[in-house]
């Protein structure tokens, strides 16, 4: 079960680390009732966790990278620092914006990896790319949607106007689509050992299940 | 078999008295010389006749249910326009914005059909289409509030009201979303497969033609080379 070589290892390691963060970040969202973190930080651990599961095997952790992206911006959301930040600096608040962006395309492209490794579900580059931008904007509307309805129910204050919400979909649409691009550039970079180490093989490549199959 | 007919016949005619509708408007405009709605009148009968076009040109036939409902989103934005039920009716817009909602899922849902059928490398199973339709609809809700929110922030004009307004607009599209993802998912899977609803779109032939006259095209570029 042990890859022999030091790097896998050391990159398995890196990504438990980021997957403690992440996981108790949720924890804590958890503990506070704080609905829709707590589904952004479960459906996060989620992604990370079932290649673990189904494989039996704890190597084969998410790039610790990505499982950093996927941290982020719950991190931003939790700390005192970054809230007092947001009321003080003018920018601070695209920051958090963009963090979360960047985690979202993450998120989308895990799913896209992970529809190709566990269903049936086949697609060639230029509609992967498609899909995470598509998936990128999508989830940021449900997001701004939840965060509203949670303020309407709970009185909290995540969505203070509408120009705070415009500014968050636009930032996704201006980190969603070069990221989307990026991830396609990143899987044509990534070694071939970590490819197999990660199980990332199947992705994009067609075997077999084509519309008469 | 007849009595599917006569309902399809009946849904065109009642297209094309929505179309005589928006065709009233546009002369009323000029007669009442109030020439606000114009514009929307004049641009929505253009789009209701592409379908039209799209057939003549390219063979391309969508089916009945979605021309009717394409001119009947058409005509209810026109006809709230001009007769004011925008500020009237607390709901028409969300309703108007409900029905394009379900339009584009409904031009997302033949999209992803026909990828899935025409390009070999790409295989959607039927819970997947589902929810691409809903994840396509927000997306495309998404990009039309953030240009109206750029509109309104470049010319200062009026488009979005409030923060309510806008999340209104994108539960709405979320709701179409779903509903067309459900309908479209029990409609494939009870009358017709994805197989004779892509071939009776007739996509394929209208590819071939395109091909076709690019190839034309070329050819006549060589010709005058």
């Amino acid at each position: 079960m042990i890859p022999s070589d030091r790097r896998t290892i050391l990159e398995a390691e890196a990504s438990w680390i980021a997957s403690l963060v992440l996981f108790f970040a949720t924890v804590y969202v958890t503990v506070k009732m704080d609905i829709p973190w707590m589904a952004f930080g479960i459906s996060a651990i989620s992604l990370y966790i079932l290649p673990i599961l189904s494989m039996r095997n704890p190597f084969r952790a998410l790039p610790w990278e990505m499982t950093l992206l996927l941290a982020a911006p719950l991190l931003l959301h939790i700390s005192e620092g970054s809230q007092t930040l947001m009321e003080n600096v003018g920018w601070w608040r695209d920051v958090t914006s963009i963090a979360f962006a960047f985690s979202l395309t993450t998120i989308g492209f895990l799913l896209t990896v992970e529809l190709h490794m566990y269903t049936p579900v086949r697609m060639n580059r230029p509609f992967a790319v498609f899909f995470v931008v598509m998936f990128t904007l999508a989830v940021s509307g449900f997001w701004q949607l939840g965060q509203w309805i949670d303020q309407l129910l709970y009185g909290s204050n995540l969505l203070p106007s509408n120009e705070v919400a415009m500014k968050n979909l636009l930032w996704t649409l201006i980190v969603g689509v070069p990221m989307a691009f990026v991830y396609d550039l990143y899987m044509r970079a990534m070694s071939k050992r970590r490819m197999e180490s990660l199980g990332f093989i199947h992705l994009w490549e067609v075997y077999g299940r084509t519309r008469k199959g | 078999m007849g009595g599917v007919r006569t309902d399809q016949e009946r849904l065109t005619l009642a297209s094309r008295f929505m179309q005589a509708g928006m065709f009233a408007v546009v002369l009323g405009a000029f007669v009442t010389e109030s020439y606000t709605w114009l514009p929307a009148a004049v641009v929505s009968l253009l789009v209701t006749e592409t379908p039209a076009i799209l057939r003549r040109n390219l063979k391309i036939v969508l089916p009945v249910e979605l021309n009717f409902f394409i001119v009947l989103a058409l005509f209810l934005h026109v006809i709230g326009g001009v007769y004011g039920f925008y500020d009237y009716i607390s709901w028409w817009d969300h309703l108007t914005h409900a029905m394009s909602a379900s339009l584009v899922a409904a031009l997302g849902f033949v999209l992803v059909v026909s990828i899935d059928w025409y390009v070999d490398s790409i295989y959607l199973p039927r819970p997947f289409v589902a929810f691409f339709v809903i994840m396509f609809t927000m997306a495309v809700g998404v990009l039309w509030e953030l240009m109206e929110w750029l509109i309104d922030e470049l010319t200062g004009s009026f488009l979005q009201y409030s923060l309510e307004d806008s999340m209104l607009d994108m539960l709405f599209d979320s709701f179409a979303g779903f509903v067309v993802a459900a309908a479209t998912t029990h409609y494939v899977g009870k009358h017709t497969t994805p197989g004779r609803l892509v071939e009776s779109l007739q996509i394929g032939e209208a590819r071939d033609r395109i091909k076709g006259i690019i190839e034309n095209r070329k050819a006549r570029k060589g010709q005058s080379d």
